[in-house]
């Protein structure tokens, strides 16, 4: 078997600046690294570390990988600084991704906040290219300030798309920002979904997991149809070396999208 | 099962010397230590003292080292650490060899296999040995194990009259006594029921030393009905949070990655870690899910004996007792899984999910 702790190579082949604060980095490994939605990988810059993203591309070409993130600590605050040319490292993918096989004929919600659209960018690419995995779309995300949208360009044809509806919000009003302003937890108060066919997907910062999750009860949604990308700290991927447990699950292998009927018992699963 | 007399085991022990590093317990003074034996220095066979009980220091780092180079990056590309030499071990116990097989779950039998564990697994020789006595802290009998090696031996010894009742555990046992066979005679049926009547007596006595803590219902209902962080409080409240007790613990295993850059590349080493420390779960960004000491020290123990189960089928504990002997605020297990079963709180219940 091959190595786990052994890193692919991959070539930083392109930079996109998302925000002032998020990136988009494009990467072409050595060898394609197939992966499902929602998987993740350890994105690793050699000799200073490693720290794991889910893939923002699409799961149907794994002969790349964009990879988006926030600068926010050791690894990312490097990875910022970087351009392209230099040669990266990937291990994974790891944890299970995204229970896309669960989506048939059920409308899906997908709720992101800040750079949580990245995971959810994946799996809107998986959905997009198999129409008949799942009925319709419905995409919720809210960020601090316009400028802090990630993926703009992209949006308006997510929103054009049939089955497809696309709903932006920001914290707080904003000059020229004309859209929905608010939590994105106000999205969820008139939702026009029947909640017994519905799945809600909801990636983010915790504190917006935490809040999303009791907005969705309190409209009617069972835990069993509310799945969360949830935060922990996981270092080696493959659930042996102990930090991302929530309970009995290791996020790295169980998750990093848990079912929260799985873990709504779990003290302070959701911070 | 074989017999061996005392003279031809410093035999077998020199003859080892030329496929593995030996590793042994030698008398220092008052102490036993693990040590490898380097001829010449600490002399060969003959210095081996036989350890009545398992050793003060876990034998997990023979398989598992307190850091390891895991991968390497050079001018060529990433590639594999080196595996280390092969490892002969002598003077395990019932509990160091359960605590092998607990590990074994996580690191071996498992979609993902830990390299150096396997190959370590693998490659290493196990002379292990019966308990003659135990330590006061020894409670092997209270977590399903026993003061002799059940399983994940090459060979195993039991003292009897004269020499060792010498018990063969896997295929490199086998060869080990074909190879060596002017060393080994067959065990005649009265020295079979002696070490049985030995085994017999030393399960009974671990078990009277561990009567007090003596518990009824399983501890992962013991632990899982405290919902509120009330008697946990009280238990932790002597914890310092020093870790000795993942340190010296033989089923601990928890370990983080960390890469450090050199003139020829950089490494990637695996490091053991401590759930007790602050940073132990901390995020980029600064968040850490079980900030306050008295939420690690819970995790800890719902660690080993509710999600462990849970995962693995078995609890994260051999019962060796060393993490109560480590102990600088006095925190017996045994002692917090009896009162968790014990002092149950009424208004746990009230407090429900946090």
């Amino acid at each position: 078997m091959k190595n786990p702790f052994v890193p692919v190579p991959a070539v930083l082949e392109a930079v996109i600046d998302e925000t002032p604060t998020i990136k988009t980095f494009c990467l072409k490994p050595a060898e394609p690294i197939p992966f499902r939605a929602g998987q993740f990988v350890q994105l690793e810059v050699p000799g200073l570390g490693e720290a794991p993203f889910t893939p923002s591309s699409s799961p149907f070409e794994p002969d790349r990988m964009e990879i988006t993130i926030l600068k926010t600590g050791l690894v990312t605050n490097r990875l910022h600084e970087l351009e392209a040319g230099v040669t990266l490292g990937i291990r994974g993918p790891f944890g299970k991704g995204y229970p896309i096989h669960r989506f048939e004929d059920q409308t899906v919600l997908v709720i992101g906040g800040g750079v949580g659209l990245a995971p959810l960018r994946s799996l809107l690419f998986h959905l997009f290219h198999e129409p008949e995995a799942c009925g319709n779309v419905s995409i919720k995300y809210g960020s601090r300030e316009p400028a802090e949208m990630c993926f703009k360009r992209q949006h308006a044809s997510w929103g054009e798309r049939p089955g497809v509806d696309f709903t932006p919000t920001i914290d707080r009003p904003a000059e020229g920002w004309d859209g929905h302003v608010g939590l994105v937890t106000t999205l969820l108060d008139d939702l026009d979904l029947d909640r017994e066919k519905t799945y809600a997907v909801s990636c983010g910062p915790e504190v917006m997991l935490r809040f999303v999750t009791w907005k969705l009860l309190d409209v009617g949604f069972p835990p069993e149809r509310i799945y969360l990308s949830m935060n922990r700290n996981m270092s080696c991927g493959m659930g042996i070396c102990g930090r991302c447990n929530v309970g009995s699950y290791y996020l790295c292998k169980d998750g990093p999208d848990m079912c929260y009927a799985d873990i709504k018992d779990v003290p302070y699963a959701l911070g | 099962m074989k017999y061996m007399r005392t003279a031809s085991f410093a035999k077998l022990v020199e003859a080892l010397g030329r496929d593995y590093d030996i590793y042994a317990p030698v008398q220092e003074e008052e102490r036993l230590l693990l040590q490898r034996l380097v001829p010449g220095e600490n002399g060969g066979g003959a210095s081996v003292a036989w350890n009545p009980a398992r050793l003060g220091e876990s034998l997990k780092p023979i398989w598992f080292q307190t850091s390891r180079v895991v991968s390497r990056w050079t001018a060529e590309g990433p590639e594999a650490g080196p595996t280390p030499r092969p490892r002969a071990i002598i003077g395990a116990k019932g509990c160091d060899l359960a605590a092998l097989g607990i590990i074994d779950k996580v690191f071996r039998d498992h979609t993902f296999q830990e390299p150096g564990w396997c190959a370590a697994r693998e490659q290493n020789l196990v002379i292990s040995g019966d308990c003659t006595t135990c330590l006061d802290s020894c409670f092997c009998t209270m977590v399903g194990h026993a003061p002799h090696p059940e399983a994940h031996f090459d060979l195993n010894l039991s003292p009897l009259e004269g020499g060792f009742g010498v018990e063969v555990g896997s295929p490199k046992g086998e060869a080990l006594v074909a190879d060596h066979a002017d060393l080994f005679e067959e065990a005649g049926g009265e020295q079979v029921a002696a070490r049985d009547a030995a085994r017999a007596e030393m399960t009974e006595r671990v078990e009277a030393q561990n009567e007090p803590h003596a518990v009824r219902d399983p501890f992962a209902q013991s632990i899982e009905k405290h919902k509120s962080n009330r008697l946990w409080e009280a238990l932790a409240a002597t914890c310092v949070q020093c870790n000795a007790c993942n340190m010296v613990c033989p089923t601990c295993h928890c370990f983080f990655l960390v890469d450090v850059a050199g003139e020829e590349g950089s490494s990637r080493l695996s490091c053991w870690d401590s759930c007790f420390e602050g940073g132990y779960a901390r995020m980029a960004g600064g968040g850490t899910p079980r900030l306050q000491l008295v939420e690690r020290f819970k995790n800890h123990y719902h660690h080993k004996f509710v999600s462990f189960p849970k995962n693995w089928g078995v609890t994260a504990c051999s019962g060796c007792g060393r993490c109560i002997d480590a102990c600088m605020g006095r925190i017996d297990k045994r002692a917090c899984l009896h009162r968790l079963e014990t002092e149950w709180l009424p208004s746990d219940t009230l407090q429900g999910v946090q």
